[in-house]
């Protein structure tokens, strides 16, 4: 009777189970481009770590838009996470490391800016849900006070309800301290629904009142941290601009240190080999309120877009992504 | 022992439920009614209530407006203790009761115990049968995911498909041509007060009946002699493993090997989405793809009505006392055909949804 009621039991768990198995098999999604986050213990020291090895890669298409319309680029993603830690890895080819973002050159008798802008890896995520976002990207984020022109606010949500995570890798503005610069995004105000995440960060113009040349050196008594950029805390007012000769180059744009939920995002970046490597980490879970939370159980729909020594709307945009933890 | 005994006694009369409790216990049932062989019904019963108690706790959480639904699915999913558990408990159990359902009916058939004096034991099950998918159906919406709006659109146009009540059971249903906020809220309030007051009221009747008729004798005589238990507790103590093993194998499924699958929000703007219809309903998809332009509503309503009315008329048109199936090959010839063609559409509808998508 025993051996009878044993063997019955498991044989009503086995039913059970096949069952489930062959239903979630017919109720399975559409396939959509889907980032899986494999989990690892030990941390990925950087992009080169082992770890990289047992993440799965996906080719991201971009189509481009203005500047770029009727090109298209692409980027290999790969993501993993440990207990506490989401990584994204982003490789793209691009042929010009642009870092330049409008610096100061001397041509011996003024200074004038420099053509060029700096290349960017944009993320966005939803913090609080942004209607439709999950379906259409950022398309939906075209949101403007009525009668402003689109060029004008960029960027925003079409409600205060809804809010966006909005992570900017900058090769020449975040990428010298080794962040990302993080904001969200919102209802537009009077012109951008942008916000900058609570704390410091983000550039200052390095100018004289007149804007007619720099403001600021490299302190030279301060080894400079980042090569080849002026960092705010480490740049002293010219006093003297007698001693600069034909071709010496200042940072325009100077980036300030991030601190605060600004500075949640850690990035390690390099150019090489005719293309950029990206590696992004961030607390699944900051505890700012300005910041996406990541459950390892939910799936977050993201969407890129790539700069390619531009800015404003020049960009390759992405089609939405899911994130999703593998278990 | 013998403390605990006289106070679950004075509680019971205090609650003025010890007569009720001494007519369970003096009622006697066939000990063969919860066997290995008959272990379907009971089954189906275990996930009816793990539905109720599943809904009941989602229901706490859920708002019926296109805007909040789906964050409130997925706040109770994630942010809850054992929230997944708990959907993933009534995501599988419907499924799980159709096939259930399924097996259950086919044994009724195959062993004749629907034939007289049992007809209507048999009607209320198929009647049960029909309802369910109902629930699911409106269940559908409630998540108000991509593949949840898609679906109950496409099964508007099938509805309003159908000549003179079609538009009216549109109307009925959502209010108007939009699925939007009136159809969440009629689909909520179909699936969670008249659905399973429907459910509820059926399965009393299939128990009263099957009480009143007794269950059918084993085709073949047992050489074991007849025996009654007690319902209370021999037999509710037995559906009781019964009831806490199907929780048990559903919840450690769901929770570590089968989430319920969600999809996107639903974007009533997104008419590039494809919805794949479930698994229950491959054959009727199938169907309404080989009749088109006039002949739709032979797919949408003449074939599933004339299968569910030859279901529901069965033990009136085979009144033969012969239980035997090989004595009645004929009517199990049919059936066996009628199940063949709707595995045969069921394929056909599933090389056609899931194997032509590239991934």
């Amino acid at each position: 009777m025993k051996k009878q009621l044993i063997t019955g039991l498991a044989l009503c768990v086995a039913a059970i189970f096949f069952v489930i198995l062959v239903s979630s098999i017919s109720t399975a999604d559409a396939a959509e481009l889907t980032l899986t986050a494999n989990m690892v213990k030990e941390i990925p020291a950087g992009p080169d770590a082992p770890a990289w090895q047992k993440a799965k890669a996906i080719q991201i298409p971009f189509v481009g838009k203005e500047q770029f319309a009727g090109k298209k680029a692409d980027v290999t993603a790969k993501a993993l996470y440990t207990a506490d830690t989401v990584y994204f890895l982003f490789k793209w080819k691009d042929a010009t490391q642009s870092t330049v973002k409008g610096a100061w050159e001397f041509d011996g008798q003024k200074w004038f800016h420099r053509k060029g802008n700096e290349d960017r890896i944009s993320l966005l995520f939803e913090i609080n849900r942004i209607n439709n976002f999950a379906t259409k990207g950022c398309a939906v984020t075209c949101h403007g006070p009525a009668g402003k022109p689109a060029k004008e606010f960029k960027f925003a949500t079409a409600s205060a309800a809804e809010k966006g995570d909005l992570w900017q890798w900058k090769a020449a503005r975040s990428a010298p301290y080794n962040a990302v610069d993080d904001g969200w995004l919102t209802v537009a105000g009077e012109k951008t629904g942008r916000q900058n995440d609570a704390g410091g960060g983000g550039d200052v113009k390095n100018e004289v009142t007149d804007k007619s040349k720099p403001l600021y050196m490299q302190d030279p008594g301060k080894k400079p941290s980042a090569p080849g950029f002026l960092l705010m805390e480490e740049a002293v007012e010219i006093k003297d601009y007698s001693g600069f000769k034909a071709g010496d180059v200042i940072t325009y744009q100077m980036p300030k240190k991030p601190d605060g939920s600004r500075a949640d995002v850690k990035a390690i970046s390099s150019y090489g080999a005719g293309g950029w490597t990206v590696m992004l980490s961030r607390k699944l879970d900051t505890g700012h309120d300005d910041d996406v939370v990541f459950n390892a159980r939910k799936k977050y729909p993201f969407a890129l877009a790539l700069f390619d020594d531009s800015g404003d709307e020049n960009s390759y945009d992405s089609e939405v992504i899911t994130l999703e933890f593998g278990r | 022992m013998k403390n605990s005994e006289n106070m679950s006694q004075g509680l019971l009369k205090l609650l003025a439920l010890d007569h009720a409790v001494d007519f369970l216990k003096n009622t006697t049932i066939s000990s063969d009614a919860l066997t290995w062989k008959r272990v379907c019904g009971s089954i189906a019963t275990v996930l009816v209530i793990l539905l109720f108690l599943s809904g009941a706790f989602m229901a706490l959480y859920y708002s019926p407006y296109p805007g909040a639904a789906y964050d409130s699915v997925q706040y109770a999913e994630f942010d809850l203790p054992f929230g997944d558990v708990i959907r993933g408990i009534h995501h599988w159990s419907w499924n799980l009761l159709l096939v259930v359902m399924l097996l259950h009916m086919t044994r009724t058939f195959f062993t004749g115990a629907y034939k007289p004096p049992r007809e209507m034991v048999w009607v209320s099950g198929v009647l049960l049968l029909l309802v369910v998918p109902l629930a699911i159906i409106t269940g559908d919406l409630l998540p108000w995911t991509q593949a949840g709006y898609w679906t109950t659109r496409v099964r508007v146009s099938i509805i309003s498909s159908v000549p003179v009540i079609g538009p009216f059971m549109v109307d009925l249903l959502q209010g108007g041509p939009r699925t939007g906020i009136v159809a969440l809220t009629r689909f909520y309030v179909l699936h969670v007060i008249f659905l399973p007051a429907g459910i509820i009221s059926l399965l009393a009747l299939h128990f009263y009946f099957l009480r009143l008729k007794g269950l059918a004798d084993p085709i073949m005589p047992s050489r074991l002699p007849k025996r009654n238990i007690a319902l209370l507790p021999d037999m509710i103590n037995r559906w009781l493993i019964l009831f806490i093993v199907v929780t048990l194998a559903i919840g450690i499924a769901t929770r570590f090997w089968f989430a319920v699958p969600y999809g996107d929000p639903a974007d009533p703007s997104d008419s590039r989405f494809v919805p794949k219809p479930e698994w229950w309903v491959l054959f009727l998809n199938q169907l309404v793809s080989i009749f088109k332009g006039p002949f739709t509503i032979v797919g949408s309503a003449v074939i599933p009505g004339a299968l569910a009315g030859l279901l529901l008329v069965l033990p009136f048109i085979s009144r033969s006392p012969e239980r035997r199936p090989v004595r009645r090959w004929k009517e199990i010839l049919v059936a066996m055909l009628i199940a063949a063609a709707i595995l045969g559409l069921s394929v056909m509808s599933w090389i056609e949804h899931f194997t032509s998508t590239v991934a």
